[in-house]
């Protein structure tokens, strides 16, 4: 499953900007409309789509896009 | 003990790493760590020894909590529920860290309520106890959610009282930590680290020796002496305690960070030029920056989650009520309730103009946003609200420009020193006092900060001699008379 294109439609949605295209470097600066309200409503989103949670403490270590891709990895692995 | 003591310095800094590394060398690390951990019970003893058994008593209960609530999903009978032990033990913390701190601020206005008259306990507040109760809690949250791998008792003993962050901070995350603990690559003394670790520690001993004791001074007398304040007296005092706290705090955070990196751990930064923030949400993102990171992950979030719909209103609430929470966190009294329910308020207010893409031309932006902190800090500092508007009315100019006795003014007057001397008279200044905050507003707003500094620092000949020079100044002046502000967390 290649979640980098699977999170692309999830942020355009959530950032309201169809023109979005996430790599995994891509960080908050990147993106306008990325801010703690939206970050919230992006990370629920990610867990509705690929039937994870995130644990509060795993939340503050995403620096990037990577970060968030590899997270999920992880989770689904574990399942 | 505190960093900017001679004890600390050349005593007990000095054999703490030497024993530290000395066993590391022989392959010693249970016996290194477990003279680290022994360093840091002394140091938090140092100021008071009967205080000793409750940090103890407070890491032997989050310990037992956090290895039962990583243990629970593995038992085959389960007497009690998972969530059930970790409510038992937030709440355990909440009321240990209520009672130290709250109980007489709760009986002083109840006897103001219900006209009785308790007394007051006059309980004295552990030395760090509102750092290390919510570093715990933190850790409880994450045991709860099965991030804890690491149960050593010694490692998280080691975690909690790590003396460089234990009495301030920056609050740190036991992921980021326990680790560091256990790296191979870490128990070799790095020349790198030792020479930035000296650089950026005498950097913050000289901020919180040189420019915040001596603002200290003025601060005293506006706050806590003085009868009333005209306009100039009260921006003044308030410019000064805003610059003390700031150098004082990150100064002090400086020391914790360059302390840690002596002993190969890094510890997070906790200030990135808070006063050259633009908008109140970049202040937050460069003010105790530990702190805003604990506030956005264990109480925004999980208020967040509580909301089954999402929308901007309820991130708005949320937002408010984790600064509330904060603002009670930093102190017991209604000052900073009121703090904290200002901050909360400015953000939403930013959140809202953000929102609504409504223009903020970057200079209007610092001014309103240094303002508003800078009359926020009133409150922070005030022993009560009375306090508070004594020197927020006198900013205001209701306390009057001029002094009774000097009704006319004339640009000539601002030459005599006789003039500068009626004119602050309230606070026993004179144009030197004023002429200090001009010069470290200044040097706060136009130079780079300690952490750039410690980043760029290459060990030279110009760089040696900065230091030398800068330690040399601090340690000579530093034992002068000196405020320690976080006896009340």
């Amino acid at each position: 499953m290649d979640i980098l294109a699977e999170l692309t439609p999830i942020f355009q949605e959530v950032f309201d900007d169809d023109s979005i295209i996430v790599t995994r470097q891509s960080t908050a600066n990147d993106i306008d409309a990325w801010d703690s309200l939206t970050h919230m409503n992006m990370v629920m989103a990610v867990e509705v789509r690929f039937k994870v949670r995130f644990a509060l403490g795993e939340l503050p270590a995403l620096k990037n896009v990577g970060d968030l891709v590899d997270l999920v990895q992880k989770k689904l692995n574990k399942k | 003990m505190l960093f900017n003591s001679y004890e600390f310095i050349f005593f007990f800094l000095p054999i703490t790493l030497a024993v530290y590394f000395l066993l590391n060398k022989k392959r010693l690390t249970v016996a290194s760590n477990t003279w680290l951990l022994f360093a840091s019970l002394t140091f938090y003893s140092w100021w008071n020894v009967k205080y000793l058994p409750l940090i103890l008593l407070s890491i032997l209960f989050n310990y037992t909590i956090g290895c039962l609530l990583a243990e629970h999903d593995s038992l085959r009978k389960k007497i009690v529920s998972k969530r059930g032990i970790f409510i038992f033990g937030l709440v355990g913390n909440i009321i240990f860290l209520s009672y130290f701190k709250y109980m007489d601020f709760f009986i002083g206005n109840m006897n103001a309520l219900f006209k009785t008259d308790l007394p007051l306990l006059q309980i004295v507040l552990p030395l760090g106890i509102s750092f290390f109760t919510i570093t715990q809690i933190a850790f409880l949250v994450d045991c709860y959610e099965g991030l804890v791998e690491d149960r050593k008792l010694l490692s998280y003993s080691l975690f909690v009282t790590f003396f460089p962050h234990l009495l301030a901070g920056p609050i740190l995350h036991h992921k980021e930590m326990m680790p560091q603990f256990e790296t191979v690559r870490n128990k070799v003394l790095n020349y790198k680290n030792l020479s930035h670790g000296l650089f950026l520690f005498f950097i913050g001993l000289f901020k919180k020796v040189i420019f915040a004791d001596e603002l200290s001074k003025t601060v005293k007398i506006g706050f806590d002496a003085a009868h009333s304040l005209n306009m100039v007296e009260a921006w003044t005092v308030s410019l000064s305690y805003t610059l003390q706290l700031y150098f004082d705090f990150s100064g002090y955070s400086d020391m914790a960070i360059a302390v840690g990196l002596l002993f190969n751990i890094v510890l997070p930064v906790n200030f990135n030029s808070p006063y050259k923030a633009t908008n109140i949400i970049d202040f937050w993102k460069r003010w105790h920056i530990s702190l805003t990171s604990f506030i956005t992950t264990y109480l925004y979030s999980p208020i967040m989650r509580s909301f089954r719909k999402i929308t901007f209103a309820k991130s708005m609430l949320a937002t408010f009520i984790a600064m509330f929470i904060a603002g009670i966190w930093h102190g017991a009294g209604w000052t900073f309730i009121l703090w904290g329910a200002l901050h909360g308020a400015a953000l939403v207010v930013n959140h809202l103009w953000k929102r609504r893409k409504l223009p903020m031309p970057r200079l209007v932006g610092w001014l309103l946003t240094f303002g508003f902190v800078n009359a926020s800090f009133v409150l922070f500092r005030a022993k009560n609200l009375t306090d508070a508007a004594k020197v927020l009315k006198g900013m205001i100019g209701l306390n009057g420009i001029l002094p009774a006795t000097h009704p006319h003014f004339a640009f000539a007057d601002l030459g005599h020193g006789q003039f500068w001397k009626l004119l602050m008279a309230n606070i026993k200044g004179n144009d030197s006092i004023l002429w200090t905050v001009i010069v470290i507003m200044t040097v706060t707003l136009t130079c780079q900060n300690s952490i750039q500094l410690e980043q760029k620092f290459k060990p030279s000949w110009k760089t040696l001699g900065f230091v030398v020079i800068v330690s040399f100044y601090a340690l000579v002046n530093m034992n002068k008379v000196s405020e320690f502000l976080y006896f009340q967390f």
